[in-house]
């Protein structure tokens, strides 16, 4: 632009229009990004199965053409973080919920039901039960599967044989009468690993022992039943505790004992039987982390008087924000990547099934266990049909409310205290109760 | 759109007005250098008050609410309300006795053994660098690095601990160490102590330095023994430096948090349930800002009443 060009433009016109370009930019740039928000789905996970994730990922922007800004981090911190974000009003659409902290989310407004989606919820029909209750509160459902487990009942094989024990056990007294056999035979000073350390893992613990052994922690009412003699907690309060200190079959170090250390301590040939994890076994069943690599099997969980084969199961699931559910179009966007990831992705269950070849996490579809593949990745490490029996006996936490972590600090200091003597099993139980009712009523 | 132009001239006007009043005063109270130093201190203070005296005000503001981030839409204004209901509570009572529990003993043996080896590093031995040099690693160590160390120590499965002792014969089978109720603090204490015992070393080991050597040997020659020079001599000159640690120890110990999180997380029971512990359950799992806040300003004054007393009784005549 020559001197003169400027001269004739003038100064204010030159301000004038430059300063018209600038609003005109910044208005359109924002209204350009508006737009571009609109399209960008914001997906926040924990630190699990990245790779796997960002490739699924990958693929969805490729089939829908909508863009997709994932995020992760650390399980430890992730509820803290989340709630951060949710209480911050982060951009945040779908992330991966726990279904402990399904009430507390609900309550707060975070997340929204997404069963006013037709093409979510056709995939209730091939779900497990106890996966798309675990995904229900208030009669609404919140999501579609991550992943979903179970706690397992395993045995050393090689040790009941050295015991001279024919058949693996059916019943909690069959399972006294078998550890106190192998610890006679000197081959295991505690035969029964249990990992009963305050730590999330606790109260899967209790509740696989309560349910198998024909219990719950709430009535129909939703009251605390936690201390009830026929129908509670305290038969296998109870078992526990006769278990440490009658019987000498398990360790009183299970109160320090993490699942983890459990998990190595089992691996290390210290036990014959142990409450674990389902997902464990590939782990137990390997010879380069398991010293008992090939004898390690899986049962039906043992049953007490009156119980079942009951187990407890556990979720993780897609969920759909507030924030996201209020726009539609949002919303459908969001519905769509949870279904690429809960539900059928080109017509296949793709995610679940990559995540369980790839780290072995259990999904909660039933269709899956006809895979061929799938069939033949458990079959390397233990029996599918005893997986797929067990995990249809699998039960929510009927004790996970708005309240549930409060009251879990409680449950849990309870629970050690009756195994270290400090509290009968019948004082802990009736405390554990109490608080229930109370935090019930507060809420 | 000339309406509000308007009133927005007029309301820059007028704080340029009051601008210009503020640094005529300014310049009339301060002289050119007064106001260079403040100028230059007033980054800093700007990011001190933003960082540690708004939350330290903010979080009084919240312990008078009972705020609780799971429930955002109902946050009523409570009074004293948390307070009164922590002070009603058994466990808040029975985090207290046991935060007293540890800090005594730690406080103590940290002392003795802070005394023990700056009275050993004062002699003039062989090697006495590389000890001091040595005696420095458990200082240096994070505290998370520190107590998954002490976690495997005593891992009664495949623990140091166990097999040490086992070994030795002290013991005939492997011991349950920290999901026996009785042993829990004393070993996580131990955990501490262990940590802490250098620092409060170097401590005294700077005051002992500065104990004039004259004294001792007018001592001497007055027929002073070894352990009278100790009592009248060492002892009381120490003062400076007993105060340091007890101070400072003590605010350590009664905040102390992360040897029971990867240890014991407040277990077996209660055990080691202690306020530290109890302020993140409430704030963190419980999401209870109100009450964590509460728990904390209580932890503050209590910690700032204990460094008071130790400073008027044993900094008396410092």
């Amino acid at each position: 632009m020559t001197k003169d060009a400027i001269t004739k433009f003038g100064r204010r016109k030159f301000l004038k229009y430059s300063g018209a370009a600038g609003v005109a930019g910044s208005l359109s740039g924002g209204l350009a990004g508006q737009v571009m928000a609109a399209e960008t789905i914001h997906f926040s996970a924990w630190s699990a199965a990245v790779d796997l994730v960002k490739s699924h990922v990958n693929a969805f922007q490729k089939s829908k053409g909508l863009n997709v800004n994932y995020s992760n981090f650390p399980w430890a911190q992730y509820r803290e973080t989340m709630v951060t974000r949710l209480v911050g009003g982060a951009p945040l659409d779908m992330m991966w919920v726990s279904d402990a902290w399904l009430p507390e989310w609900a309550e707060a407004g975070w997340i929204k039901p997404v069963d006013g989606f037709k093409d979510l919820m056709k995939y209730n029909a091939e779900a497990e039960k106890f996966c798309t209750d675990s995904m229900t509160y208030n009669g609404r459902q919140y999501g579609l599967t991550y992943y979903t487990d179970f706690m397992g009942f395993m045995y050393d094989a090689d040790k009941l044989k050295k015991a001279g024990i024919s058949s693996p056990p059916k019943t909690w007294d069959d399972v006294t009468q078998q550890c106190l056999k192998i610890k006679e035979a000197g081959i295991s000073e505690y035969p029964l690993m249990l990992a009963l350390a305050k730590e999330s893992w606790l109260i899967e613990f209790m509740a696989a022992m309560v349910y198998s052994q024909g219990g719950r922690f709430t009535d129909d009412k939703g009251m605390g039943a936690m201390d009830s003699a026929s129908e509670g907690a305290l038969k296998a309060l109870q078992w526990v505790v006769d278990a440490v200190h009658k019987h000498k079959i398990v360790s009183p170090a299970c109160v320090e004992t993490g699942e983890l250390t459990g998990l190595k301590a089992f691996a290390s040939g210290n036990h014959a039987f142990a409450l674990e994890p389902k997902y464990r076994m590939r782990h137990l069943n390997d010879p380069k982390q398991s010293k008992i690599a090939g004898n390690v099997k899986q049962i039906l969980m043992p049953k007490g008087d009156g119980g079942s084969h009951a187990t407890v199961g556990w979720m993780r699931f897609h969920g759909m924000s507030a924030a996201a559910a209020a726009d539609k179009r949002r919303a459908a966007n969001t519905a769509k990547l949870i279904e690429w990831f809960g539900g059928k992705a080109d017509g296949e269950y793709k995610f679940q099934k990559y995540l369980f070849t790839d780290i072995g996490a259990g999904f909660g579809v039933k269709p899956l266990f006809n895979d061929l593949d799938v069939q033949k990745a458990y079959n390397s490490y233990t029996d599918v049909n005893v997986i797929k029996k067990q995990q249809a006996l699998a039960r929510k936490k009927d004790m996970v409310t708005p309240w549930f972590g409060e009251w879990q600090e409680v449950n849990g200091s309870a629970w050690q205290s009756a195994i270290l003597q400090k509290a009968s099993p019948q004082e802990a139980l009736k405390k554990v109760t109490n608080t229930w009712n109370k935090l019930k009523k507060q809420a | 759109m000339a309406p509000f132009l308007d009133y927005l001239i007029y309301q820059l006007s007028e704080a340029g007005t009051v601008a210009a009043t503020v640094a005529s005063t300014l310049s009339r109270r301060f002289n050119y250098d007064e106001r260079s130093a403040y100028l230059f201190l007033m980054p800093v203070m700007a990011v001190l008050v933003l960082v540690a005296v708004f939350p330290i005000f903010y979080s009084l503001y919240l312990s008078f609410f009972d705020l609780k981030l799971t429930r955002p839409h109902r946050v009523p204004f409570v009074w004293f309300d948390n307070y009164l209901t922590l002070f009603a509570d058994e466990l808040f009572w029975g985090s207290v006795l046991r935060t007293v529990y540890f800090t005594l003993i730690s406080v103590t043996a940290i002392t003795v053994l802070g005394l023990l080896i700056a009275l050993l590093l004062n002699e003039t031995f062989r090697g006495r660098r590389f000890i001091s040099a040595m005696l420095l690693v458990p200082w240096a160590i994070p505290y998370v690095a520190n107590a998954l160390m002490w976690k495997w120590i005593y891992d009664s499965g495949y623990g140091a601990l166990n097999g040490a002792l086992l070994q030795m014969g002290f013991i005939d089978k492997y011991m349950v160490w920290l999901g026996d109720a009785d042993k829990t603090i004393p070993l996580i204490a131990n955990a501490f102590i262990w940590k802490e015992v250098p620092l409060a070393a170097i401590l005294l080991l700077v005051t002992l330095k500065s104990i004039p050597d004259d004294l001792y040997r007018a001592a001497k020659v007055d027929g002073a023994t070894l352990m009278r020079r100790f009592i009248h001599i060492t002892l009381p000159s120490l003062r400076p430096g007993f105060a340091l640690v007890f101070i400072f120890e003590t605010m350590i110990a009664i905040r102390h948090f992360d040897l029971f999180f990867i240890l014991t997380e407040g277990g077996p029971a209660d055990t080691s349930h202690v306020l530290a512990w109890e302020i993140y359950v409430e704030t963190f799992r419980n999401l209870s800002f109100g009450t964590g806040a509460a728990l904390a300003y209580i932890m503050a004054i209590v910690t700032f009443f204990l460094a008071y007393s130790i400073i008027r009784t044993v900094g008396k005549r410092l």
